[in-house]
């Protein structure tokens, strides 16, 4: 079965190339959020298999809904979107229960890498 | 197909612009109040995007000024740096940089130094003083010897040039009959070549008006998110080819219809996030506008991917309605049945929201494309979406027109085919064998009321009586063929030069009106065809 992926970022452009890169790989992109209330709403409709999560959003910061997520449904994968320079963000996020992390700007190797191992590791815990 | 480089570039730009012109919008809102943390957020957030995506798209640049100010920000933000004094200046050139830079992008064009720029925001983060009064007059100093290669102009400058090619060209013409009159060669020959002039000055100055489609179709970002918002739903806007030319006019009568569309799209068309998912669509909808040219027409698109148009739901209503007899509403294929929505007072929402209930329909948005001589078409799949194309002339041409009212709606009759106009009372005028005559400078002309003779429908016309005349009557005396007509109307308006798009298909087979035009009112108005009109009369005449 495809993995279900859930985008949250704030930028339209951003997530058209993260959608187009991960439904060109196979990916089911169940749905994409542009702030931190719909991040967290649409991960509780869409029960997704993992979240790519922009660590910068305009309500709620990144950190606030990783751990809003982290409560609900603590099996979801969540890999952080960052940027250079975001390091303190990225460590206390990975702190919280972040799976893995992408600095931006990213190839389309490096997000289907890390989308790729850290949807393995999942697979692998459950077997 | 647009390949996906293109994409992203219209994606990035469309963005960028809307992030430049917040990001000016929040700046100006610090300095007004530097404690206004969410202004300061935001023009965090905005400058950080800004730089990821610029450097995705490997416009370094613009990445490069962008995390440099981000930074600035930043430390504003965590209390390092105020914002006062020199660090506003170079903050407010910063992003003024940053549009140049990103309007460069959008025109193909270099990006300009900016190393003073992040030389200066490099100053600020080692706590110097950035280098401001010398450096800047001498840029404001080099900068006025460069005079732009474009000119801003009024449209009503641009309108009035059009009414003047107008007024030359009925002059061109009579001066071509009169020098082939007159047989005398030179001034055939200077006629001729004073003729391609004329044509090629009208060209030119239809061409000055063109516009890119773009300037209309950036304002639709923020439309898309206030009514998404109001509606609660989850939309994203993809803006395709605004660099698409068309005529300003034309633009602008088209505005209410796009608005109209849009609006209709995202109240009744797309999904809630919720029901999207139900149906197994993602929660966020998505909403297409969209111009590319087809031969000499524009075609504007509105696209979304909602519910789609019931088809069997609207022949129903349509039989409801008496618009249709059931058994021919049910030999009726989808796309005869979907243009019942463009009829007046057709309305398929359940209820009347808020934001698309409000002002026109779609007869309207139909009345409106027609007036430009386009055409307005509807496509749909259940489920998947719907889509409505607005197909558009480029642009227009110009001629002298008598303006006068029927029923309160605004004709025209080409100047070409205009006699003379009289009033008269009933007194002047006759019956005979069922038919009204005119008394008219020696002449007893036919007369009829253009209103009969326009609604008449097949059969003859019922015979005249002079009992159905009241008070002063208008009438406009047209010659076709050296046969002269009387049309009584309600009110003369004026003689006016007006530009005449024919009207297109399936349109075009009404052929009592040769086009339409827009009044400088920015009504809508038919104009007659002088030759058809007298036809009808001879055929249908008691």
């Amino acid at each position: 079965m495809k993995n279900r992926i859930l985008i949250v970022d704030d930028s339209f452009y951003m997530r058209t190339m993260l959608k187009n890169m991960l439904t060109d790989a196979g990916y089911e992109v169940v749905g994409e959020a542009a702030n931190g209330q719909q991040a967290l709403e649409l991960a509780t409709q869409t029960k997704p298999d993992l979240i790519t999560l922009d660590v910068i959003l305009p309500d709620n910061t990144g950190l606030d809904v990783l751990k809003g997520i982290r409560q609900e449904q603590p099996d979801v994968k969540v890999v952080m979107c960052s940027a250079v320079g975001q390091e303190v963000i990225v460590n206390e996020a990975l702190e919280s229960g972040a799976t893995a992390y992408i600095v931006k700007p990213f190839s389309e190797e490096k997000v289907l890498e890390i989308v790729g191992s850290a949807l393995q590791d999942s697979e692998s815990a459950q077997s | 197909m647009k390949s996906r480089e293109q994409e992203y570039r219209e994606i990035f730009m469309a963005e960028a612009l809307e992030y430049y012109d917040a990001m000016s919008r929040h700046i100006s809102e610090l300095e007004r109040n530097p404690a206004d943390e969410p202004a300061l957020n935001e023009l965090f957030r905005l400058m950080h995007n800004l730089k990821s995506n610029a450097r995705a798209m490997g416009y370094t640049q613009i990445g490069e000024a962008a995390h440099h100010m981000e930074t600035i920000f930043g430390l504003i933000r965590s209390k390092d740096m105020t914002f006062t004094g020199p660090v506003v200046t170079v903050l407010f050139d910063g992003i003024d940089t940053i549009g140049e830079m990103i309007r460069a992008v959008g025109a193909d064009q270099e990006a300009s130094d900016i190393s003073f720029l992040l030389e200066n925001l490099d100053r600020l983060v080692r706590g110097e003083s950035p280098i401001l009064e010398d450096t800047q007059e001498e840029e404001e100093a080099n900068r006025k010897l460069e005079l732009s290669d474009l000119v801003y102009i009024q449209i009503k400058k641009l309108d009035h040039l059009l009414n003047l090619v107008g007024e030359l060209i009925i002059d061109r013409d009579r001066v071509l009959t009169l020098s082939q009159e007159i047989g005398n060669p030179a001034l055939m020959a200077a006629a001729a070549h004073f003729s391609r002039i004329a044509d090629d000055l009208q060209y030119s100055v239809m061409d000055a008006r063109l516009v890119g489609v773009g300037s209309l179709f950036n304002k639709f970002p923020r439309v898309v998110r206030d009514v998404a918002a109001a509606e609660e739903k989850d939309v994203e806007l993809t803006i395709v080819g605004e660099d698409i030319q068309i005529d300003r006019n034309i633009l602008q009568i088209i505005t209410d219809s796009l608005l109209h569309l849009v609006r209709n799209a995202i109240g009744h068309g797309l999904e809630t996030p919720a029901e999207r998912i139900a149906a197994g669509k993602t929660g966020q909808a998505h909403l297409t506008l969209s111009a590319q040219t087809e031969r000499d027409d524009v075609l504007i698109q509105v696209i979304d991917d909602g519910r789609g148009i019931d088809v069997e739901s609207v022949r129903r209503k349509a039989v409801e309605r008496g618009l249709v007899a059931a058994e021919t509403a049910a030999t009726l294929d989808p796309d005869a049945v979907r243009s019942f929505l463009f009829e007046p007072g057709f309305s398929m929402a359940k209820q009347v929201t808020e934001i698309s209930g409000r002002g026109v329909g779609l007869d309207v948005v139909k009345l409106a494309i027609d007036s430009l001589g386009g055409q307005l078409r509807v496509d749909s799949v259940m489920g998947q979406g719907t889509t409505f194309t607005l197909v558009l002339p480029t642009s227009i041409a110009v001629k002298g027109a008598l303006l006068f009212v029927l029923d309160e709606r605004n004709y025209a009759i080409p100047l070409m085919h205009t006699d003379s106009v009289v009033s008269l009372m009933p007194d002047d005028f006759h019956v005979v064998g069922g038919m009204l005559l005119a008394r008219v400078q020696d002449e007893n002309l036919p007369v009829v009321p253009l209103r009969r003779l326009l609604h008449n429908g097949d059969g003859p016309l019922a015979p005249a009586s002079k009992a159905e005349l009241n008070g002063r009557q208008d009438i406009i005396i047209v010659n076709y063929s050296n046969r002269k007509l009387g049309l009584i109307v309600d009110r003369f308006l004026r003689q006016q030069d007006i530009v005449i798009k024919p009207m297109s298909k399936p349109l075009d087979t009404i052929d009592l009106f040769g086009g339409v035009t827009l009044l400088g009112s920015g009504q809508v108005c038919l104009v007659l065809d002088v030759p058809a009109l007298t036809r009808l009369f001879l055929a249908r005449r008691p």
